[in-house]
C-alpha cells in the first residue's frame, strides 16, 4: 500500500516535471531582458505593440464564432445519428477523425483553389475571408468537438427523452433548445473549451489566408526578437486559461442560477 | 362507439411481422391492460397508439378522430416510460410543466396545474428537486403527473413499475390506479407481470407472438382462459396428460386412474387430451371432490398466505396450494397424500394446445 503510493507520487511528479519545466524555463527565460537581473522589461515592450491586443482580440472572437457555428452544426448532427441512423455512427466517427489525417496545409490549400475563383470567390474581401477561417476551424477542431458531443449523448437515454419530450407535444426546435442542449452542457463547454484553445494558437490557416491573428503575430515575433517572444509564450498562456476558466465559470453560473429559477 | 379503436392493425419490421391483425376497442375511461412475455408486440402496440412506431396496416382511432398518420407531439396522449426519461435538467416542477410550457400557456396557468400535478401525486414538498435527487418510486410519480399535466385524452404506461422494488411497486401500482379513477382517464397498460396486470385491470388482453389470444376481465382469463397460452401464461397450472375415456360422459384417464370433468369432450374415445388443474383447486385428503390420485410430498414452501407443496404422481409433478391457518399442520417431505379435486377443476385441452377448453360455454 505505502509503496504503490509511493509510485503513484513519483509518476505524479514526472508527469508535472514534464509539463512545468518547460513553462518555466520559458518564464526564466522571459525575465532576462536586462542584462544580469530580472525584469519585466520583456512584457513592458509585448504590452506595448498594439498589434499585441488586436491580433489576441481578433482571435478570441473567431474562436467564439467558430464554438456557435460548430456547436449548431454538430448537435443537431449528433443527435440524429444517434437517434435515427446509429448503424452510420462507425461512418460519421470516421469523418470526424479526416482533420487529423489531413495537414492544415493541404485544408487551407484547398480552400483557397476553390474559394478564390467564380462562382464562390470569397477570399477577395477580408469579411468573406473570414468566413473561410472560420470555417477551416470548425474543420480542424471537428474531432475534439464531435467526440464531446457523441459522449454527452452517449450518457443521455436520447430515444427516450425524445419520445417523452414528442408524447408531451413537443416538436423538434423544442426537443433540440430544451431537452438536447441543456442536458450536453458538461459535453458541450469541454467541447468549447478544446476549441478555444485550438484557434487561439493556430497558426497555417490565419497564415495562408493572410489573416491578423494571434498565432502569425507569435510566430512573427518569434523570427526577429528573443525575450519578447518567451514574454508572449507566458502571456498567451495565461490569456488562454484565464479564458477557458471564464467560459467554465460562465456556464457553471448560469447552471445555479437556472437551478436557483427552477427551485425558486 | 368506442373512445379507443384499433382496427386491424399490422406490424412488420422488415420481413418479421411484429404484430399481426390486433383489433381492440377500449371504452371511455377504461383501464386495459397488454399482458404478455418479452417480444410478444404489446410494447409495438403502445408506440403505435402513441405515434412512436407507424402500423405497417390498419387503423387506430381516438374519440373518433383518425391518428394512425398523426405525428406524436399532436396526439395529446400521454405516456409514462419504463426508465421514467425524467428530463435531467429539470426540477419535478420544471418536468411536469413541460407539456405546458411547450405549448405556451400563460405562466399562472402553468404554475396552477403544476401545483395540482404535484398534489395529485403527493409529491407537494419536492418541486424543487431535479430527477436525481428523487426515489425511483418518486420519479415515476413524477413521470406521470408529467403526462397528466397536458390533460391527455389517453394514457399510455409501458412497463411503469419494472424499475421499482417490489415494496414500492405495489405503492406505485396503486397510486396509478387511485388516479386513473379519480380523472377518470382512458388508460393503456403494458406489462409482462401477470399479478401486476390483474390486480389493476378492468380487463386484461393476453397477446402471444404478436396476436391477441383473450380479451377479458382479469377474472374470467384466470379462470376461463380460451387458450392454453393463456392458461399457462396467468398463474401456476398442473398438466396431466389424459386419454379421453368417454366422450360424451366428459371422463379421461391418467396414469390409471379416471377423472370426472365438468362438460362432454370434443374428441373421441382414446384421443390424447391435457387435463389442467390451478394448484388452490386441489386439495389434500379426500375432501376435495370425487377425482382423486395419489401422490408424494416431495417439497414444502412456506409463502405466508399460501403454502404450496410439490407432490409427485408416478413421473408427474404437481403443484397444490393451502390456505395458511394457525392450526394447520404442514405436510413433510416423504409423506403419501391422496389429491382431490372437483370435476369443475378441470379444463380439458388439446395436446397441441391451440383447441379451446371445453368446460365453459
Amino acid at each position: 500500500m505505502k509503496r504503490a503510493n509511493w509510485a503513484a507520487w513519483l509518476i505524479v511528479l514526472l508527469g508535472a516535471l514534464f509539463f512545468l519545466l518547460p513553462i518555466y524555463g520559458t518564464l526564466d527565460f522571459s525575465l532576462r531582458a536586462q542584462k544580469g537581473v530580472l525584469s519585466l522589461k520583456a512584457y513592458e515592450l509585448v504590452f506595448a505593440d498594439a498589434k499585441f491586443l488586436e491580433t489576441f482580440t481578433f482571435s478570441v472572437q473567431r474562436a467564439t464564432l467558430t464554438i456557435v457555428f460548430s456547436l449548431l452544426l454538430i448537435v443537431p448532427t449528433a443527435y440524429w445519428v444517434h437517434l435515427k441512423l446509429p448503424q452510420w455512427r462507425p461512418v460519421i466517427e470516421f469523418i470526424t477523425l479526416l482533420p487529423f489525417v489531413i495537414p492544415a496545409v493541404v485544408l487551407v490549400f484547398g480552400l483557397i483553389r476553390t474559394y478564390s475563383r467564380p462562382p464562390l470567390a470569397l477570399t477577395g474581401s477580408p469579411a468573406t475571408t473570414d468566413l473561410l477561417l472560420v470555417g477551416g476551424y470548425i474543420v480542424i477542431t471537428l474531432p475534439y468537438m464531435y467526440r464531446a458531443v457523441d459522449a454527452g449523448l452517449r450518457a443521455l437515454d436520447v430515444r427516450a427523452l425524445t419520445e417523452a419530450a414528442q408524447s408531451l407535444g413537443a416538436g423538434w426546435p423544442a426537443i433540440l433548445l430544451r431537452v438536447v442542449f441543456p442536458n450536453l452542457r458538461g459535453a458541450v463547454i469541454s467541447g468549447a473549451l478544446i476549441t478555444f484553445a485550438t484557434v487561439i494558437g493556430e497558426l497555417i490557416l490565419a497564415v495562408f489566408l493572410a489573416r491578423p491573428a494571434f498565432g502569425p503575430y507569435m510566430a512573427q515575433l518569434g523570427n526577429f526578437r528573443a525575450y519578447e517572444p518567451a514574454a508572449l509564450a507566458i502571456i498567451s498562456y495565461a490569456l488562454t486559461w484565464a479564458s477557458l476558466a471564464l467560459i467554465d465559470v460562465f456556464a457553471r453560473g448560469s447552471r445555479d442560477a437556472s437551478q436557483a429559477a427552477a427551485v425558486r | 362507439m368506442a373512445f379507443l379503436e384499433l382496427t386491424h392493425i399490422h406490424k412488420a419490421f422488415g420481413g418479421a411481422a411484429a404484430v399481426q391483425d390486433f383489433s381492440l376497442t377500449v371504452e371511455r375511461g377504461e383501464f386495459v391492460s397488454f399482458l404478455g412475455p418479452s417480444g410478444c408486440g404489446k410494447t409495438t402496440v403502445l408506440r403505435m397508439i402513441a405515434g412512436f412506431e407507424t402500423p405497417t396496416a390498419g387503423q387506430i382511432t381516438v374519440n373518433g378522430r383518425d391518428l394512425t398518420a398523426v405525428p406524436p407531439n399532436r396526439r395529446n396522449i400521454g405516456m409514462v416510460f419504463q426508465s421514467y426519461a425524467l428530463f435531467p435538467n429539470m426540477t419535478a416542477a420544471g418536468n411536469i410543466g413541460f407539456g405546458l410550457t411547450v405549448a405556451g400557456r400563460p405562466r399562472a396557468e402553468i404554475d396552477r396545474r403544476v401545483r395540482a400535478m404535484l398534489e395529485l401525486v403527493r409529491l407537494s414538498d419536492f418541486a424543487g428537486r431535479y430527477p436525481y435527487q428523487l426515489s425511483g418510486g418518486q420519479q415515476q410519480r413524477v413521470a406521470l403527473a408529467r403526462a397528466l399535466a397536458i390533460q391527455p385524452e389517453l394514457l399510455l404506461l409501458d412497463e411503469p413499475l419494472s424499475a421499482l422494488d417490489a415494496k414500492v411497486r405495489a405503492e406505485v401500482r396503486g397510486e396509478i390506479r387511485r388516479i386513473q379513477r379519480e380523472l377518470g382517464i382512458t388508460t393503456v397498460f403494458v406489462t409482462h407481470d401477470q399479478e401486476e396486470a390483474m390486480s389493476i385491470s378492468d380487463r386484461v388482453v393476453v397477446m402471444n407472438k404478436g396476436a391477441i389470444e383473450q380479451v377479458a376481465t382479469p377474472f374470467e382469463v384466470y379462470n376461463y382462459p380460451r387458450t392454453a397460452f393463456v392458461a399457462s401464461f396467468v398463474g401456476t397450472l398442473n398438466r396431466l396428460a389424459c386419454t379421453v375415456v368417454d366422450a360424451a360422459a366428459g371422463t379421461v384417464r391418467h396414469n390409471g386412474a379416471v377423472f370426472a370433468t365438468p362438460a362432454p369432450l370434443e374428441r373421441p374415445a382414446g384421443a390424447g387430451v391435457v387435463l389442467m388443474l390451478r394448484p388452490e383447486e386441489l386439495r389434500l385428503g379426500e375432501a376435495g371432490g370425487e377425482n382423486r390420485l395419489p401422490g408424494v410430498v416431495t417439497s414444502v414452501q412456506f409463502l405466508g398466505a399460501i403454502v404450496r407443496v410439490q407432490l409427485q404422481h408416478g413421473e408427474t409433478p404437481i403443484t397444490l396450494d393451502l390456505f395458511n391457518e394457525r392450526q394447520l399442520r404442514l405436510p413433510e417431505v416423504g409423506q403419501a397424500y391422496t389429491i382431490s379435486f372437483p370435476p369443475h377443476a378441470c379444463w380439458v385441452m388439446a395436446p397441441n394446445g391451440h383447441g379451446p377448453s371445453d368446460d365453459h360455454p
